[in-house]
């Protein structure tokens, strides 16, 4: 990377650090477990939610409060990291940040593929991405998932949606392939390396996560692999046709050859819930970005380590707030908690 | 004599000239993570003057060669 890339750089990072200071402190989260939901409220009032708790109070109450102005407050603070950014590090960012489009875009499908509410669907929606919360939310409206596809005829993610024949999991699989396909064309364009580097061990992660999921669905050889999603880092093509022909036991001892086992090691045999594995590797994929992050800090990866280290936070403390509302245990609620 | 004179302010020229270049590139990367992290807090205004004139002394590096030059060497 050049000198002037660096300094391109300097003034993106020196503010990304400054905002990572303010994110809810780690320690903060098991105190938050003696605390009832308005305390909760009050604290998050205090500590970058104030505008968007004011602001939706008036609308909302309780975990529907909290949930509101955490979305909002996520997808405020990933448009603020693309209006401040510049050149390489604003396409970067803004190419990175489509996974917001996608989830979105998945959001509206499945809530109208279910029959859910209008506010129902909202609930979900984090406009961080390219399409704005107004064009969304009008979206939201229309009556049926048809109708909801047409209206995305004009946005790159259209080659994913049409030809619907009412097969919601391949459209799915369609806009993730064509999100990290887009992805690496992009990260490949620019020629950022290091962004590169920590693309691919994203996708190792999630293809990770998703062969668990299937192995553990029972699902075929054949459909497993269509769904992986290639260009990782270890998990090559190969990788996923062995991978998906063992069975899980022999999955599990096969992962012993990557690096990824070291997250993942400490498993008990028996596999009684995936989400302890995917908060495993939730976690190593965020040490991961924040020590590759230090390595590098005059580059994209402190961006990226910000990125994921918000998201997280705003998914810890939903946790945390729905946990108490439906009163689940406070050590259920822990083992769903990534720090 | 005068093309000497000549030769030492030019030394002197190129001194304070290049130490300047040096410390603008410099001050130009903390200067813009300054300005980053005061956009963000306003705490770090004082932390970031202070960074940001650091690369400062090589100018007044440059600048004492200059003054050595003219008033030292310039003087004989």
């Amino acid at each position: 990377m050049g000198v002037s890339n660096n300094i391109k750089y300097a003034y993106i990072v020196a503010r990304v650090r400054a905002m990572k200071s303010k994110l809810i402190p780690r320690e903060m989260y098991p105190k938050f477990m003696n605390m009832d939901i308005p305390e909760i409220t009050r604290y998050i009032e205090e500590s970058g939610y104030k505008k968007d708790v004011d602001e939706l109070g008036k609308k909302y109450r309780g975990t529907d409060l909290i949930e509101h102005a955490l979305n909002q407050n996520l997808a405020l603070t990933y448009r603020k990291l693309i209006e401040v950014s510049q050149d390489e590090a604003n396409y970067l960012i803004t190419e990175y940040l489509r996974s917001w489009d996608i989830w979105n875009i998945k959001t509206i499908l499945r809530g109208k593929f279910s029959g859910a509410s209008e506010d129902e669907i909202l609930e979900d929606i984090v406009s961080g991405g390219q399409l704005r919360y107004r064009d969304i939310s009008e979206i939201v409206k229309i009556g049926t998932i048809e109708g909801v596809i047409a209206s995305f005829a004009k946005t790159p993610y259209y080659k994913a949606l049409e030809g619907y024949s009412g097969d919601l999991a391949r459209i799915e699989n369609a806009l993730d392939l064509l999100y990290y396909s887009n992805l690496i064309n992009a990260v490949t364009s620019t020629g950022n390396k290091l962004f590169l580097k920590f693309l691919k061990t994203e996708i190792d992660l999630k293809n990770l996560k998703m062969l668990f999921r299937m192995k553990r669905a029972g699902m075929e050889r054949d459909e497993i692999i269509k769904l992986l999603i290639p260009g990782g880092m270890e998990l090559k093509e190969n990788d996923f046709v062995r991978l998906a022909s063992l069975s899980m036991s022999d999955f599990v001892r096969a992962l012993e050859e990557y690096s990824y086992w070291n997250a993942i090691s400490d498993i008990s045999g028996e596999l009684s819930s995936l989400r302890d594995i995917e908060m495993r590797l939730d976690k190593y994929g965020l040490t991961y970005a924040s020590r590759i992050s230090y390595y590098y800090p005059l580059s994209i990866l402190p961006i990226l380590d910000y990125i994921l280290s918000k998201k997280i936070e705003v998914d810890n403390v939903r946790i945390i707030v729905r946990g108490k509302e439906t009163s689940l245990p406070d050590d259920i609620i822990k083992a769903h908690l990534v720090m | 004599m005068v093309v000497d004179a000549g030769f030492i302010a030019i030394g002197a020229g190129i001194a304070v000239g290049l130490a300047g270049i040096g410390a603008g590139m410099g001050e130009q990367a903390i200067g813009a993570a300054a300005v980053g992290a005061m956009a963000e807090d306003e705490k770090f205004f004082g932390k970031g003057l202070l960074m940001t004139v650091i690369p400062e002394s090589i100018a007044i590096f440059g600048l004492v060669v200059a003054l050595i030059l003219l008033f030292v060497f310039g003087a004989e």
